[in-house]
């Protein structure tokens, strides 16, 4: 086959010098394979077989579980530290969590790309973060329809709670999000810096019925750090 | 043919090793079932107890069989120094290189929020009140160049904002007598970005 190109999700060691890989690929969308000998003290693929980088790929076999053939890289990696960091493990364990094994989804991968250019840049993250999380959303055929359940328009004067697992939004009295937001939402791209409260709630709620009852371990991590940091700027709260 | 089943056994046993394969497992069984019967029962009795004895140390998490280790004890290391890392293996590669004369602590692990390891499963509430218990005044983050040690770092040193402590990180650098070309292009970058003043004198 001709490389791929790829990302690094997530490796775990396997056996004594190999490691099941989970990886996001431009045309086979998430592949799992096992990379033979990565492991190997001094393998110069192990430098290079490393989330956040660029990747060409190629594997072998028509099992779910495939074989990691050449590995070579096709950039500099992104020099996460930090937040970035954690929002690229998010980004990561959000994709192994939700997308299927080898359903192609080249606008991810493009999305996913573009997040990790953005990452480094602390005013760039969110919208690249929502960008990614839309873009998922519609490839799973999970993103918000912008209508009631009487299949209406939304009223830009109504507030509106949604409900992710019938994909439309329901009329509430107060509270939640009001209909003027909602229908700018629904005509851009998430990522107008406006709207980037209610685009995070939004995505959140649209992906719940993804993730099942399992929470994401590197969200949890990303609350706990923000926690302990609101406690440490504020001693005796 | 085969063997008996209790020797299948062991050679089955013996493959927990790591790097044990049937082949070597076999050789291993029958070079102590027809050689060295004396050295595989004090194989047996000092895996035994090391087994049941062996445990972490309360002060640094390293794998020892006594209460706090002989490097904690010991009086001659500077506890103002703390130094973290992944593994004892870690620990005794900077012990073997020297130089260092601080304390250590043990994670056992590094934040890997894709596996589901998260702060308490590698001992970071016991790190805290460590150094809210001793005089600790600098912090030497040695988990490994890897995202997810970088991860623990950040999360490390996240929690100490704010108190006292100076917090340091193992620099990247490119290998001694190696050659930049051969250096993989992230430990470059990184090389460059972490670059000393250079004084020639």
């Amino acid at each position: 086959m001709q490389p791929q190109p790829a990302f690094l999700l997530h490796k775990r060691p396997y056996r004594e010098t190999s490691a099941l890989v989970e990886l996001i690929t431009l045309d086979h969308g998430r592949v799992r394979a096992v990379a033979r000998g990565v492991q190997r003290p001094g393998s110069r693929s192990r430098g290079r077989l490393q989330p956040f980088t660029p990747l060409h790929l190629t594997w072998s076999g028509h099992a779910e579980l495939k074989r990691l053939g050449l590995m070579e890289s096709r950039g500099a990696a992104a020099l996460l530290a930090g937040e970035a960091l954690l929002c690229g493990f998010y980004a990561n364990e959000l994709l192994t969590r939700t997308l299927p094994v080898e359903l192609p989804v080249a606008e991810v991968f493009a999305f996913y790309g573009a997040l990790l250019e953005a990452l480094p840049f602390p005013e760039r993250r969110a919208p690249a973060l929502r960008r990614l999380e839309l873009a998922l959303l519609e490839a799973l055929d999970a993103a918000p329809v912008y209508m009631d359940e009487q299949g209406a328009e939304l009223d830009p004067q109504g507030r509106y709670a949604y409900r992710a697992e019938a994909r439309h939004f329901v009329r509430l009295a107060e509270g939640g999000l009001d209909g003027r937001t909602l229908r700018l939402l629904a005509q851009s791209d998430w990522s107008e810096p406006g709207l980037a409260g209610p685009a995070k709630g939004l995505a959140r709620a649209a992906l719940a019925p993804l993730l099942g009852s399992r929470p994401l371990r590197s969200r949890e991590l990303m609350q706990r750090l923000a926690a302990s940091r609101h406690a440490a700027a504020s001693p005796g709260a | 043919m085969s063997f008996s089943p209790l020797v299948e056994r062991l050679m089955e046993s013996l493959r927990v090793l790591p790097g044990v394969g049937p082949k070597t497992a076999q050789r291993m069984a029958l070079h102590l079932l027809e050689r060295d019967r004396e050295g595989g029962r004090r194989l047996t009795a000092v895996l035994g107890e090391a087994l049941e004895a062996v445990g972490y140390c309360r002060r640094c998490r390293t794998l020892t069989e006594e209460e706090v280790c002989t490097l904690c004890r010991s009086t001659r290391r500077d506890e103002r120094v703390l130094c973290v890392v992944e593994s004892p293996a870690d620990m005794l590669a900077i012990e073997e290189a020297g130089g260092y004369q601080g304390q250590y602590f043990v994670l056992h692990g590094h934040l890997s929020p894709l596996d589901g390891v998260g702060p308490e499963d590698i001992g970071l509430d016991r790190l805290e009140t460590r150094l809210a218990e001793e005089p600790i005044e600098e912090l030497i983050l040695a988990t490994n160049p890897t995202v997810e040690g970088e991860a623990t770092a950040h999360y490390i040193a996240s929690q100490l904002q704010g108190r006292p402590i100076r917090l340091s990180r193992l620099a990247y650098g490119v290998p001694m007598g190696g050659e930049l070309e051969y250096v993989d292009g992230g430990t470059l970058s990184r090389a460059f970005l972490g670059r000393q003043p250079f004084a020639g004198d």
